[in-house]
């Protein structure tokens, strides 16, 4: 064999194992970055159900011992930002993907209600708005903007709680919340204050739909999660 | 599909073929190659200078020429003047006084034209040379180069070239790019896959020269047309990778895509038309199989890596503006990076784009490191990363369009 047919062969060889690497470091990154994402979830799952405890347990007491709330939602925020990247590297298809939404849509849902309590019982009043948009293609063309003008909201104002959910995700717990909230199939849909509204026009719009004086642009209430 | 997918084959062969040329450049006949001494023996050479308008530079080439290490009765330099309306008649004038300087003016005719004028004057040469008058040669260039036509089968030998003083980026570019040919061109001498002898001093056997006929004009590419006739012939094509050579590099991004659309044509109509046989050719072995083919992937590929870099941008442009269309731009304008490895972007095109850089950028440490040739190669790879591949583009884009729609250009 002659040395450039020596030479071309160990290159195939060389070049399919360089390659067969990227493929293995990608996917071991993104198996890393699931991981990483369970581990958040499950150390979530506990916090929620240690505040909900708290609650229980101090049903009648003054409310800043019931101090973990704050950390939460700022943890549920930062889990919603990997979530959203994790399925944009992964797919929304992806099942471990779709796994993790469900879970992390369920602590949302919690988060919400624990939070309505709190506010009821707490007079701690902090708007909040539902988001419900759908990754279907073709179903919403306005949900990137108003997904946009949501984290602008949200950071302008840090009292404002924003849930955001995929609308057609398969959990029942989401389905109730839809069917409670009477959200149709209408993208996107908020829910501002009770109050429903469909489709996403403007950032100014959007603000309207807030009580006046709702929103407050410096203060040191607790943050929530990332819209989509 | 993605559309990212269709850059993947393409970065599969680049790789495949930088990992090819690698174990060929490292390889024990590579170390041989470049462990030759010397020539000791002196043939008579003759170096051919054609010059076209070439005022501010012919002066420092012939005295580069005039210093080389070679004995001076076996050295004969041959200006031709191929009609210059400048004046680098006078410029050449200086010389008539040299006896080892032999000055021909003649009407433009075109490069091709006044290197056969040289040849025909260099009658008793064993070794021609060809050497641009915008290009200077090292002191001992010729023989280092003079050493590999021991070798009877060798009917040329190219030297080692990089940009003479870069300053600007864009020559900064250029010279991180030639330093790069200069491991690339050398991996491909080893198996004889080198299809362009360039102007900057490239060495010929007079005899093969005399067999194969002269200089052709070649759709203006005149050093690729005689190369690939002398492959086609079954002679093999050297390179001396300490010979260096320094020439000047357009200075301006309008005159260098001029500069190497006329290269990418050249190559793209002496391949399609005239040596089209020797694509895919187990008889031309590398070159027919591997080289040549690729050449053409090479070109295609850029233009559409390019194309899918553009589309990429521009629709991550369009989703852009039209997210944030409504929102303050002071809340738009300040970053919101989400730090930690979890977000850093690693995806299968960006890694084999680094694997695929990371051989490049080994080729242009070899290339510096063999060649010896000075300079700050991190200022220069820097502005090639920054640069090449907003520039390299365009002229592969209007080489491919004048090719298909038949357009000529002049030479400069």
């Amino acid at each position: 064999m002659s040395l450039a047919a020596r030479n071309a062969l160990i290159a195939l060889a060389v070049t399919v194992v360089v390659v067969g690497t990227v493929i293995y470091a990608v996917n071991y990154l993104d198996q890393r970055r699931v991981v990483e994402l369970s581990s958040i979830q499950d150390q979530l799952a506990t916090d929620t159900l240690s505040v909900e405890t708290q609650f229980a347990l101090l049903e009648a007491a003054p409310c800043e011992y019931i101090t973990e709330s704050n950390t939460l939602s700022a943890t549920l925020a930062d889990l919603g930002a990997r979530l959203v990247f994790a399925e944009e590297r992964l797919g929304a298809t992806d099942p471990q993907v779709l796994q993790l939404k469900k879970q992390y849509t369920l602590l949302q849902i919690r988060d919400y209600l624990l939070m309505k309590r709190l506010a009821r019982v707490c007079e701690a009043q902090s708007p909040v708005a539902l988001y419900f948009y759908s990754n279907v293609p073709g179903d919403c063309a306005d949900c990137n903007r108003a997904s946009y003008a949501l984290s602008y909201l949200h950071e302008t104002y840090p009292n404002l709680r924003v849930y955001s959910f995929d609308y057609n995700l398969d959990l029942g717990a989401l389905k109730t919340l839809i069917a409670v909230e009477k959200i149709r199939p209408d993208f996107p849909a908020f829910v501002v204050e009770g109050k429903r509204s469909y489709g996403f026009s403007s950032l100014d719009a959007l603000e309207k739909e807030f009580p006046k004086g709702a929103l407050v642009a410096s203060t040191t209430a607790s943050t929530t999660q990332k819209s989509r | 599909m993605q559309i990212e997918y269709i850059a993947y084959p393409f970065l599969f062969i680049a790789i495949y073929f930088e990992v090819f040329l690698l174990l060929t450049f490292l390889g024990s006949h590579g170390r041989t190659s470049r462990a030759r001494a010397l020539a000791k023996h002196t043939p008579k050479v003759a170096i051919i200078v054609p010059c076209w308008n070439e005022e501010t530079t012919v002066a420092g080439t012939v005295h580069s020429l005039l210093a080389l290490d070679y004995p001076t009765d076996r050295l004969q330099i041959i200006l031709v003047d191929d009609g210059s309306t400048d004046g680098t008649p006078a410029a050449m004038a200086q010389f008539d006084t040299e006896p080892r300087v032999l000055v021909l003016r003649k009407e433009n005719g075109g490069k091709h034209t006044a290197i056969n004028a040289g040849i025909e004057l260099a009658n008793d040469a064993d070794i021609i040379g060809c050497l641009d008058a915008d290009s200077f040669v090292d002191k001992t260039a010729l023989r280092e180069m003079i050493a590999y036509f021991d070798d009877p089968k060798v009917a040329a030998v190219t030297p080692a070239m990089s940009v003479n003083n870069p300053r600007t980026a864009l020559e900064r570019m250029q010279n991180a790019e030639y330093i790069f040919g200069i491991g690339w061109r050398h991996a491909l001498a080893l198996v004889n896959g080198i299809f362009v002898t360039p102007g900057p001093f490239s060495m010929y056997r007079r005899s093969v020269v005399d067999e194969l006929g002269g200089f052709r004009y070649a759709h203006q590419a005149e050093d690729m047309e005689m190369a690939l006739r002398m492959q086609r012939h079954g002679w093999h094509i050297e390179n001396a990778p300490r010979a260096r050579v320094y020439t000047k590099v357009p200075r301006n991004v309008f005159r260098l895509i001029k500069q190497r659309t006329r290269w990418t044509t050249g190559f793209l109509r002496n391949v399609l038309l005239d040596y089209r046989d020797l694509v895919g050719n187990p008889k031309h072995k590398v070159l027919g199989l591997m080289v040549l083919p690729f050449g053409f992937l090479a070109v295609s590929g850029g233009i559409i890596l390019f194309c899918v870099a553009m589309f990429m941008s521009a629709k991550q442009l369009v989703n852009t503006i039209a997210t944030v269309s409504g929102v303050p731009l002071s809340y738009i304008l300040t970053p919101h990076f989400s730090f930690g490895w979890f977000y850093v972007p690693i995806t299968f095109l960006i890694l084999l784009g680094l694997v695929a850089s990371a051989i490049s950028i080994t080729f242009m440490v070899l290339g510096k490191r063999i060649s010896g040739t000075p300079g700050n190669l991190w200022l220069d790879m820097l502005a090639y990363c920054l640069l090449y591949g907003f520039v390299a583009p365009w002229w592969l884009l209007r080489a491919v369009m004048d090719v298909a729609f038949g357009t000529r250009r002049s030479w400069r």
